[in-house]
């Protein structure tokens, strides 16, 4: 098929970086800095040098404030990540960096510092620009228009130029619509300008000019104010494709779609395997749902563990000293010794619930369901261990369906909200769940 | 070093201290359900929270939250400064669900495709896959909230943000439950 650009795994943690910064400070900054971009608008031929100015951002953005102009001039080793499998320029990865601000101030000025110090292509750099300055509504819509720019040159190296104007052009406008939308605070709005600006991506798939777009730019520009444009919508088909309206408009949709999924293919872990819709949303579901079991679960254990619901303030202490000294906890890590602490701190737990509970719940207790499931004692805490940091290389523990239906069964009768167990029917993946964690 | 992720962490975990505090302070002897009860639903409002009306999943946690006592108080407690725009949100979005799930099954009605007959292999596979896809959407409907009245686009947006967020918050309640046992086996 169609070759797509993915993140490494190791991206998908940057990515996850910058998914947890207010939105407007964001905004504001990336339109500044995309103005600033499209100023200073410079071609770069080399792969190397851009991927190692973008590897540095990704790797020292996250680091001190206001450096960015030497991090990114500086030259160091490019994640081999990015530079795999091939890709071309267009491919460049565009998010993953975080960027540790909370004042929009901060971010102005490290754009700034992007934008005059780095060479990078403006596909590249607008990428980079809109992962970490994330759109009004949610995390995808900048994902989404960088992901639209990558399509839009996805298809030859002679496109580039054009693309990369393209897709510089079609994030500004987007950006200063966003601005005019999250000062609204209507996603609707910020959704239709995303199809409108894929849909102008497409429009601008057959070698138009640099011109038009900067056209369509200008004018949009001058309606920064605005909220709602008229949205015209001008599709081109693609060469030797469907040209009825129907079809165009079905192609757009399946491409955000499918633009969203890559997006979800990098933070749900072991999904790089994964190439279908129906996969993909398997495994969706099922880490949607683990997640929200493990809330179920921990909030029963710390209800369990305090049993005066008093949370000393020792542990907002901690949690401001844990970006720093992430060492201490025994949850943290994925090594394999880390998973015996974690299980033995079940254990306590375990004591507590059942002179607690007992019968009056009248169900299982989470801990008593994984005491009887006792095969496999060590693969089940590792589900338990920080969610976010995982390893590839670790086989996962493949949990069997009973276990699953256990957990479906303790967690239903102990919870008032909906919570529906959801029967995988007919598909083989659903006893092979693998939770990895 | 403060990476954003942690920024998202530290807000949530003051939030959900916040919305414990005001169970604290009402009842002195709760059963261990009541207690779960409360610490699920305090992070539940407090994750909300940090992405207070930017995100359907969010006000849709909210405006369920809002609709019983206990909800309604962490509500006003946590979100005092933008809890009149969030409450008109919230409402808001009751009616514009309701209004979506009208027009669904007028849709639903009025097309039936059947694809049954001699169709070819490629055809049926597809049809088949369709329709896999079709069941799982809706199985993640009902997992993310507010996910039923939300095109598939939409629907894949909140996914993510839902995910992120639920990711912080399942880190930040094992670290305290970390904590909070380090506490209770120290003493």
């Amino acid at each position: 098929m169609i070759n797509r650009a993915l993140l490494p795994a190791g991206g998908g943690e940057n990515m996850l970086h910058c998914t947890d910064m207010t939105v407007l400070e964001r905004q504001r900054a990336r339109i500044k800095w995309q103005q600033e971009q499209q100023q200073q608008f410079q071609l770069q031929q080399q792969e190397i040098s851009y991927f190692t100015e973008l590897a540095d951002v990704f790797h020292q953005a996250g680091v001190h404030e206001g450096g960015l102009s030497e991090v990114v001039t500086r030259s160091v080793k490019p994640d081999p990540g990015l530079v795999d499998n091939g890709w071309n320029n267009d491919h460049v990865v565009g998010y993953g960096v975080g960027l540790p601000y909370n004042n929009g101030l901060g971010f102005e000025l490290n754009y700034g510092a992007i934008s005059r110090t780095s060479s990078c292509p403006p596909e590249a750099v607008a990428a980079v620009a809109e992962a970490t300055v994330k759109g009004s509504e949610s995390v995808v819509s900048d994902m989404i228009s960088s992901g639209a720019g990558r399509e839009s040159s996805k298809k030859r190296k002679v496109d580039k130029i054009q693309n990369n104007s393209k897709v510089v052009a079609e994030e500004d406008t987007r950006d200063k619509r966003i601005k005019g939308c999250a000062e609204q605070g209507e996603s609707k709005i910020t959704e239709k300008n995303n199809n409108k600006n894929s849909r102008n991506n497409n429009t601008n798939k057959n070698n138009n000019s640099n011109k038009e777009n900067s056209d369509e730019t200008s004018k949009d520009n001058s309606k920064v104010s605005e909220v709602q444009k008229p949205d015209y919508i001008h599709v081109r088909a693609r060469r030797g494709q469907a040209t009825d309206s129907h079809s165009l408009a079905e192609r757009v949709r399946r491409e955000k779609i499918s633009e969203r999924m890559k997006y979800l293919q990098d933070l749900v872990p072991g999904c790089d395997k994964i190439t279908g819709k129906a996969g993909m949303l398997d495994e969706i579901i099922n880490y949607v749902q683990s997640l929200q079991r493990q809330v179920e679960f921990l909030s029963m254990k710390l209800a369990a563990a305090n049993p005066r619901l008093d949370f000393n303030v020792d542990n907002l202490f901690a949690k401001e000293a844990f970006p720093a000294c992430s060492i201490n906890f025994p949850t943290i890590g994925m090594s394999s010794d880390m998973t015996n602490p974690a299980y033995l701190q079940f254990n306590p737990a375990q004591q507590q619930l059942v002179a607690c509970c007992g019968l009056d719940m009248g169900i299982d207790p989470p801990d008593m369901a994984l005491k009887r499931t006792t095969s496999a004692p060590v693969s089940i805490p590792e589900t338990f261990l920080d969610s976010s940091c995982f390893t590839q290389t670790h086989p996962p523990p493949t949990w069997d369906a009973d276990l699953q239906n256990l957990y479906n069964v303790a967690f239903d009768q102990g919870r008032q909200t909906s919570f529906q167990t959801q029967p995988f029917t007919g598909s083989i993946e659903a006893s092979n769940l693998k939770m990895e964690m | 070093m403060r990476a954003p992720r942690s920024v998202l962490k530290q807000q949530f975990l003051k939030k959900w201290m916040m919305g414990l505090q005001v169970f604290g302070s009402a009842k002195q002897s709760m059963s261990i359900l009541e207690r779960k009860k409360a610490i699920k639903l305090s992070a539940d409002i407090a994750l909300a929270s940090t992405r207070a009306g930017r995100t359907c999943w969010s006000r849709t946690i909210i405006a369920d939250a809002s609709k019983d006592d206990d909800g309604k108080v962490l509500v006003q407690h946590l979100l005092s400064p933008e809890s009149e725009r969030l409450k008109k949100a919230s409402t808001g979005l009751a009616m514009e669900n309701k209004r979506v799930r009208c027009k669904k099954i007028l849709k639903r009605s009025c097309c039936i495709k059947r694809v049954r007959k001699g169709a070819s292999k490629v055809v049926l596979a597809k049809s088949i896959s369709k329709r896999i896809v079709k069941r799982r959407t809706q199985v993640l409907k009902s997992l993310v909230p507010g996910g039923e009245f939300m095109d598939d686009i939409s629907l894949i947006e909140e996914t993510l943000d839902y995910m992120v967020s639920l990711r912080a918050q399942v880190d930040v309640m094992r670290r305290s439950l970390a904590k909070a046992t380090e506490v209770v086996n120290g003493k």
